[in-house]
């Protein structure tokens, strides 16, 4: 079976931009705004540090298991949990069930809306396409974890080479 | 509205009135946004006659129709006032999240007058304004300042613009931060601003930009997306940030230690970003929609200034405060960059101001009777550390030197002696660029800068700099691969005149001149097409240069009006006289002087400036579509060159 992509966050990465943020903005509404984005990127200016926020594309979703009305639901074949709007009545359980803040309600019309990781778009997500630290990546899981792996092992090496106690 | 909010915010601080001013679709189309905006209002509204910290005098806030959108770097803002360091046209701009911030609440510009009897710091809440007061936060570093009014107003998600300790005393190159860090850093607003009682402008926007084309504008941004990746200069901006430069400089002798005097030299690279980065980098910053985030997070880890931390550096930043003054220890110019950005100065002013001073006192045109007993020995690093909080505080003679380099010069009456090391034009110090070898369009960029101060930022023709990384971009722009060549005369006139012109575009556009002329992954084609997407107008490539044009002749003639011209078209004379002295073993500009007399003349060729007075000329004003200022100049023409005029010193403030 092959494996689905998922959209891994590096937070180290982040420098904060919000390139990502407008790159989804614009793909999806066809405008620019940060409240528009289903991706967000907190940032603490005094100390430099920056956080993005998006889908973790669960795969037991809470938003999904939340869900009065069946609006947000998992979709088998991607794997991931999405919202049909004609369904959603803006009750705000999705958004409040979701560990991570990602999912967001619309101004204009009071509806839920979240990452859809740009489905049928041939590069990937907007948000990990232009993403210029690599602090977003969009991956399949095991690759991920391998990476992961690795670069532990690297550290080690780093720090036996540099003479330190491991 | 596509592209622009359409309205501008208008604010008097004398009687707390506040206007909304709808921008019309001809005003918007002849000076579009940001630097734009900002000089048209400035050349209209403010006298040349006023006293920068008069009331009425205006300080702009501007953005441009792309900012708060997806196109590259397009979060910055341009600040414009009459320059209280200058007195002659002034303005900077900064990155950071603040000038989209500010579209998304709705405005294209916030022009701020009159003066508040207390401290007062603005809240744009989308369409809600409020004057609010800020007794609490007067004296504090914008670091504090900036977590004070995001816990007051209860939102840590909103940008703020703030001035430090240095606006408030009124330090004549005090500047603007937003988001703490980011620093709209030259000309001196952050006084222009503190004179006015207004701390800061805190902005919350909850709407969005409109775009015209959105498919069309989606795949220009994918497409320079995709250019950035594989971009020569972004991967060195993002690795080391701009003190990658540092190297270079060193190389290439242009780094300018002990005020000139030293092209290169050895020490110089342990500043440099591949240093840096190996040492006191904590995080990589990017300001908004950026591609490059060549932003840095210093924290010093070692020495007497362990523990602290802040934005920066960067190579302009940095180097005044540290090889310009003779220190080359890194902790020791971190340190000196957190104190301005603590104290909110420019820290090109500050460092030019105090390597000035140090080589007055080197040639004994001081003493410590003067310095009030600080021994200004080259790399006293105690000494430097120490006049910087005086200047801002304005304490003895840190109070001196907080006017600048050249009005201390007159302060201290040293006369053309004490003004040959000043290393200003038009008032304004330098940055850290030797021009000596380093590139003849270059240098002529640095005599003819509308805001003066030698200023790299005005013409940065760069396809002259980084001309060999893109291979064959001076063919496909200047028709012609000679001008990649930096000293040589051919092209030069027409690299710096195109260069000037689409440079004021950008910073119209408020957009990262990173992405337009360090490197050149946005073309002036690819700005036209997002423009045009956007804004859902078809301006032309001729178009897009005549409007360039049309605000570098704006601000030009502001000047003109001041009777400043071709006298002051110069360089320091140091470049001209003095030949490059060898630093390091393999430095390649050793022996050279920098022929300003050679190479002004192709520039105003193209720019058709009077060759009697230096002022923009009647026919290309008009043509520009400058009657108004065509009028204004008229008189002005034959006094340009009375005897009395001719006698007056080239400085100017």
């Amino acid at each position: 079976m092959s494996e689905n992509k998922v959209l891994v966050f590096n937070q180290e990465k982040c420098t904060g931009c919000r390139s990502c943020m407008m790159g989804c903005s614009l793909y999806h509404d066809g405008v620019c705004g940060k409240v528009t984005s289903r991706v967000a990127v907190v940032r603490n200016e005094v100390v430099g540090e920056s956080f993005v926020v998006g889908c973790d594309l669960c795969s037991d979703a809470p938003c999904a298991a939340v869900c009065p009305t069946g609006a947000c639901s998992m979709d088998p074949q991607a794997g991931i949990a999405k919202i049909n709007p004609a369904k959603c009545i803006g009750c705000k359980e999705c958004a409040m069930a979701c560990p991570f803040g990602a999912i967001n309600m619309s101004i204009k019309t009071g509806k839920a809306f979240k990452c859809d990781v740009c489905e049928g778009r041939v590069e990937g997500p907007v948000c990990a396409d232009w993403c210029p630290s690599g602090a977003i990546t969009y991956t399949t899981p095991t690759i991920a974890f391998k990476a992961k792996r690795r670069e532990k092992l690297n550290e080690r090496l780093a720090a036996v080479k540099a003479g330190e106690e491991v | 509205m596509n592209g622009w909010s359409g309205k501008r915010l208008r604010v008097n601080l004398t009687t707390g009135k506040i206007t909304s001013e709808a921008l019309s679709y001809e005003y918007r189309r002849k000076w579009i946004g940001g630097r734009g905006m900002n000089s048209e209002v400035i050349y209209s509204e403010v006298p040349t006659h006023l006293d920068p910290f008069d009331p009425e005098a205006r300080v702009c806030f501007g953005v441009g129709p792309i900012s708060g959108t997806a196109a590259p770097s397009s979060g910055r803002v341009t600040v414009s006032c009459k320059s209280p360091l200058t007195g002659g046209f002034g303005d900077s701009n900064m990155g950071g999240h603040w000038g989209a911030e500010l579209k998304f609440a709705g405005w294209d510009q916030i022009i701020v007058q009159g003066k508040a009897k207390k401290p007062v710091y603005l809240w744009i809440d989308d369409d809600k304004v409020e004057i609010r007061d800020a007794n609490h936060l007067w004296g504090k570093f914008p670091r504090e300042a900036d977590t004070m009014i995001k816990q007051e107003l209860g939102d840590e998600d909103i940008h703020i613009v703030l001035i430090g300790p240095a606006g408030e005393n009124l330090v004549r190159f005090a500047c603007t931060f937003n988001d703490v860090y980011r620093a709209a850093g030259r000309t001196g607003h952050g006084a222009v601003i503190g004179s006015k009682n207004l701390k800061g402008i805190a902005v919350r926007g909850s709407g969005v930009v409109d775009i015209a084309r959105p498919k069309e504008f989606f795949d220009v941004c994918n497409r320079l997306r995709q250019t950035f990746k594989t971009d020569p200069m972004t991967k060195f901006l993002y690795e080391i940030g701009s003190l990658s430069l540092i190297n270079v400089a060193v190389h290439d002798g242009w780094i300018g230690a002990k005020n000139f005097q030293e092209g290169a030299h050895p020490d110089a690279h342990f500043m440099s970003g591949e240093e840096h980065s190996k040492t006191v980098l904590k995080h990589r910053e990017g300001c908004f929609s950026c591609p490059i985030c060549c932003g840095r997070f210093t924290e010093i880890k070692e020495g007497p200034y362990a523990g602290e931390s802040g934005g920066g550096p960067e190579y302009e930043h940095s180097v005044p405060t540290g090889p310009r003054v003779g220190v080359f220890e890194p902790n020791a110019i971190w340190h000196n960059m957190i104190l301005t950005n603590n104290y909110g100065m420019d820290g090109i002013e500050t460092g030019g101001t105090i390597a000035t001073a140090m080589e007055w006192y080197q040639r004994g045109l001081i003493t410590t009777k003067d310095t009030g007993g600080l021994e200004l020995e080259w790399g006293n690093q105690e000494v430097v550390s120490k006049l910087i909080g005086m200047m801002a505080m304005r304490e003895g003679f840190g109070d001196v030197l907080a006017d600048g380099a050249s009005r201390a010069a007159d302060r201290l009456g040293l006369g053309d002696e004490g003004h040959k090391y000043t290393f200003s034009t038009r008032g304004m110090t330098m940055p850290g660029d030797d021009p000596r070898g380093l590139g003849f369009a270059y240098g002529t960029g640095f005599a003819i800068g509308t805001r003066g101060g030698c200023d790299h930022l005005r013409a940065l023709p760069s396809l002259e700099l980084s001309g060999f990384m893109y291979p064959g971009l001076n063919t496909k722009i200047l028709g012609d691969e000679r001008p990649a060549k930096p000293t040589t005369l051919v092209g030069k006139g027409y690299c710096t005149f195109y260069e000037e012109n689409q440079k004021a575009m950008t910073d119209c556009l408020n957009v990262c001149c990173f992405t337009t002329h360090w490197s050149f992954a946005v073309l002036t084609a690819d700005q036209v097409e997002y423009f045009n997407a956007v804004t859902g107008m078809d301006i032309t490539e001729e178009e897009f240069q005549e409007i360039g044009e049309r605000i570098v002749n704006l601000e030009r003639a502001y000047w003109s009006r001041m009777l400043s011209g071709l006298r002051e078209d110069t360089i320091p004379e140091r470049f001209v006289k003095e030949p490059m002295p060898q630093g390091v073993p393999d430095q390649t500009n050793v022996g050279s002087t920098f022929p300003i007399q050679k190479t002004l003349p192709g520039y105003y060729k193209y720019r058709d400036y009077d060759l009697e007075t230096g002022f923009p000329s009647e026919r290309r004003l008009k043509m520009l579509g400058l009657d108004y200022v065509a009028k204004d100049l008229a008189p002005l023409r034959a006094k340009y060159n009375t005897e009395a005029e001719k006698k007056k010193k080239k400085y100017y403030y």
